[in-house]
């Protein structure tokens, strides 16, 4: 490898990691080392920022927990309406499926912040608000049109006959579903699940509006609140030990399933 | 069969249709703490309010200079990484999934560090300053260009994602092409030009328009990490409307700040469209 | 008649492609389709299967007529070309699908797979996934989930393409006498007319979605009803002159023969066989074929005729055969 490239992957890691890294040695510095970061200091590190915000009330696992219930059940429930009605799009006429496809990619296009407001009316008026669960139906609806452009296009990738034997075997439509089509589509499945996951988890505007008990926030809205104490105090190292400990249950997802997200958005870049 | 879509359909309706709907509505209507939270027609006073609204127009121009300048350079770093990461070299694999890491951190998460880096007199970048001699930088408290410290954090976060996209692209170039036109000696700037760029344009636009749509709606980043300050100078139209509803209680307002926004936006995404398929035009003919 | 096809039709859009279809097959009997790629054999066997709508006319089985059944209720044993097994599943998981779709308990479904791929000798290849065959062997497995299905008849759909042609003839005899072994009729598709005149009892030679003649292989070599026959069937190809008062004729390869009278002929290229020659001539009335011994040496002037018995006849606007 040449010097040149080993230069720009090395710019690219501290772009990328940068940031992440300084969170990282903030939130173990003592307070003086942050403030006069050139001193010679006998002792520089310390568990204290930690112990602040795990032990704070509500505890910060709390908020992981939250998010990870949000974030399991909005995943599930996308997958449930997802999937059959990609497979419905795959076996439309085709002048359905292209109505459909370009309101998909629209409805993906759509900056969902806009829908606060409204959703929000919707959370007031059927009793939503501060239930965790009840965020799911919002972020599975608004999951919908990446999950059905990623499993129709798996779908249509699969040989028709495969369908046609099922059927002469005599399977009906849920059998074919659940003991063929199904599985086949495994890779795309796992891709879109991830995605969705991860919308779920760090979607803020809603969760923000629907959810304003301390115990049930999730982790975005836990962090922004925070941040909303004021801007002039100086407790950076909890914020940073906060910002370490709120990453990595993200970075150890994207670590583990990379190829995964990778697959699924190049698919659907490719497709699109 | 038909019927597996209509749990979908459902939903979608739900979700992006009645709320456009109700803005349409509402934004008829006077409903805030003025009228005791009930909604009353008010013929159109809303949205002359809003032609006539300085804060809007100020938030709208900011948040498309947010956008376009945003995006821009994230297109830019994007190409850059793509065309990297398209090359073959050991441990490839493990970068790649390393520069994900950031687009798959929650804004909010991020956006306090931020702070933190942005911040006068203790983040680093002061500190490097203050170090190289230079002048104290205090980016956040200046009006004039804490927006550029917002842009910093929103490229961070979204460039990933637009490279991957372009790594899509890149990906499907077949690589006989390059060899063809290195065979006829040429360079690898040429190869560039002739190849890479119009066989990516589609991804190109594809991620540009994608990430358009998304910045134009910036909430997150802007309230966790500036509030809209200083001055307003980051305020962004979502944070408006956001403002207008939770913090004003004016919500037939609110509703028509999110409605004029979307208006705008469609405005932006034809012109858009528009220019990139005459720019396309005129790459297919050279 | 265990399979009855009536007056089927079917179209897309404006353009028939299969129309006036009259066929019908008896229990035991295996019926080849060939044709040209398009005439609408597959489409045939689809409309069979139930997997395509019909337009027109009716299909018959075992006296029901199933013409607008559905094809998951049809009893059908089918095995198609890429054989469709599902990759995701060992061969006996393949198996047992659909039996345990159907209702059959596990040890029966057990048993039963354990029979049929002791039928196509695959029992030591249960555990594997199709992935993991070669071609003949997951021929066998598609061929033995048509048999589990105890169908009430069995279409295979160019089972051999996919295969070489060395192991197309090893397999021939097998497939037929399993395809065969219950005794229900079989429609055999196929582009290939030396596999279905080594594998049909009857041939149904197709053209453009219509039935040109139904025989058993014997008779459509001898007695062609129509030119588009004689030229389908029969390797080297038949000869056939050039159209004189209305009439085409035509003559076999292995019916011409070295005559002192007959049309002086030059050699252009001669092909050995094994046990005989092909020579390519070239005569007064066109290029000719001809197929003699091994032995045969190329005399010095070279004249072909034949006997006018062994002449085929054709009406030169329709290609019908001409009696007489």
């Amino acid at each position: 490898m040449t010097l040149q490239r080993r230069l720009w992957i090395v710019l690219l890691l501290t772009w990328s990691l940068g940031p992440l890294l300084w969170q990282l040695y903030t939130s173990f510095s003592i307070n003086e080392a942050l403030v006069t970061p050139f001193a010679d200091l006998p002792q520089r590190w310390t568990f204290a920022h930690y112990q602040a915000v795990l032990t704070g009330d509500p505890p910060f696992w709390r908020y992981l927990f939250n998010s990870l219930i949000v974030g399991a059940g909005s995943t599930v429930l996308t997958l449930i309406i997802a999937i059959p009605a990609a497979y419905a799009l795959t076996r439309s006429q085709a002048r359905i499926s292209q109505v459909a496809r370009v309101v998909l990619i629209g409805a993906a296009l759509f900056p969902y912040v806009l829908l606060f407001l409204a959703l929000l009316e919707v959370a007031r008026s059927l009793n939503l608000g501060n239930h965790l669960l009840a965020l799911t139906i919002p972020y599975a609806a608004l999951s919908q049109p990446l999950a059905i452009l990623l499993l129709s296009s798996a779908f249509r990738d699969l040989p028709i006959d495969l369908e046609e034997a099922a059927t002469l075997e005599g399977l009906d439509l849920w059998q074919k579903l659940r003991w063929v089509l199904i599985p086949l589509i495994a890779p795309a499945t796992t891709s879109t699940a991830i995605l969705v996951f991860l919308f779920a988890w760090n979607e803020y505007p809603i969760a923000l509006t629907w959810i304003s008990d301390s115990n049930l926030l999730t982790l975005p809205v836990a962090m922004a609140r925070i941040a909303g104490s004021s801007i002039y105090s100086v407790p950076y190292g909890a914020y940073a030990a906060a910002t370490v400990l709120g990453s990595i249950p993200l970075i150890l997802l994207v670590l583990m399933f990379q190829k995964s997200i990778v697959s699924g958005l190049t698919s659907g870049a490719v497709k699109g | 069969m038909t019927a597996l879509l209509i749990p979908a359909a459902l939903l979608l309706g739900l979700v992006f249709v009645v709320p456009m709907l109700r803005y349409v509505w509402l934004s008829g209507h006077a409903d805030s703490v003025l009228t005791g939270l009930v909604a009353i027609p008010n013929q159109g006073a809303n949205w002359v309010r809003l032609l006539n609204d300085a804060r809007f127009w100020q938030d709208a121009a900011q948040t498309l200079r947010f956008a376009v300048v945003s995006v821009g350079l994230e297109i830019l770093l994007a190409l850059a990484i793509a065309l990297l990461l398209d090359q073959r070299w050991r441990g490839r694999g493990a970068v790649r999934a390393l520069t994900l890491i950031p687009w798959a951190l929650p804004t909010t998460v991020m956006a306090l560090g931020w702070r933190w880096i942005f911040n006068t007199p203790y983040g680093p970048l002061e500190q490097v300053s203050g170090l190289l001699g230079g002048p104290a930088l205090n980016i956040l408290s200046n009006p004039s260009i804490s927006w550029l410290a917002t842009v910093f954090g929103d490229v961070w976060k979204t460039t990933p994602f637009a490279a991957l996209i372009l790594l899509a692209g890149l990906q499907t170039i077949p690589s006989d092409l390059y060899e063809a036109l290195k065979l006829e000696g040429a360079s690898a700037a040429t190869c560039f030009k002739r190849i890479t760029l119009p066989l990516l344009q589609p991804y190109i636009a594809l991620a540009l328009l994608f990430r358009l749509a998304q910045a134009f709606g910036v909430f997150d980043l802007i309230q966790v990490m500036t509030g809209g300050g200083p001055a307003g100078s980051t305020e962004s139209l979502a944070l408006y409307a956001y403002l207008n509803a939770m913090r004003f209680l004016d919500f037939g307002y609110s509703a028509t700040v999110m409605m004029g926004s979307f208006l705008l936006l469609i405005s932006l995404c034809i012109i858009c469209w528009i220019c990139l398929q005459s720019l396309q035009r005129r790459l297919g003919r050279a | 008649m265990s399979l009855s096809i009536n007056n089927l039709g079917r179209r897309i859009g404006d353009r028939w492609i299969l129309r006036h279809l009259d066929l019908d097959v008896s229990d035991g009997e295996c019926l080849a389709l060939v044709g040209p790629s398009g005439c609408g054999k597959s489409s045939t066997l689809r409309l069979i299967a139930g997997l395509d709508q019909v337009d027109e006319g009716t299909i018959t089985i075992q006296g029901e007529d199933i013409t607008h059944t559905a094809a998951i209720e049809r009893k059908v044993g089918m095995v198609f070309q890429s054989y469709a097994l599902f990759p995701h599943l060992s061969v006996a998981a393949n198996l047992e699908l659909g039996l345990k779709v159907r209702g059959c308990a596990r040890d029966e479904r057990q048993r039963k797979v354990r029979h049929v791929l002791q039928l196509v000798q695959l029992e030591d290849r249960a555990a594997l996934k199709p992935a993991q065959l070669s071609g003949g062997q997951r021929q066998r497995v598609a061929l033995a989930r048509a048999l589990l299905r105890d169908p009430q008849i069995y279409l295979l759909d160019e089972p051999m393409s996919n295969l070489d042609a060395q192991l197309r003839e090893d397999l021939r005899p097998e497939l037929r006498r399993l395809v065969l072994q219950d005794k229900k009729p079989v429609v055999y598709v196929t582009h290939d007319q030396h596999e279905a005149m080594a594998m049909a009892d009857r041939i149904a030679v197709l053209r453009n979605g219509r039935i040109e003649q139904v025989a058993t292989p014997m008779q459509l070599y001898q007695h062609p009803d129509t030119l588009f026959v004689a030229e389908f069937i029969g390797r080297p190809q038949i000869n056939v002159l050039a159209a004189e008062q209305g009439v085409v004729r035509a003559i076999r390869p292995e019916a011409l023969e070295l005559r002192a009278d007959g049309l002086p002929c030059r050699l252009l290229h001669r092909e050995w066989l094994g046990s005989s020659q092909i020579w390519q001539l070239e005569s007064p009335a066109g290029t000719l074929r001809m197929l003699t011994s091994a032995e045969q040496t190329v005399p010095e002037r070279i004249a072909i005729g034949w006997s006018e018995q062994l002449e085929h006849r054709f009406n030169a606007e329709n290609g019908q055969r001409i009696k007489g």
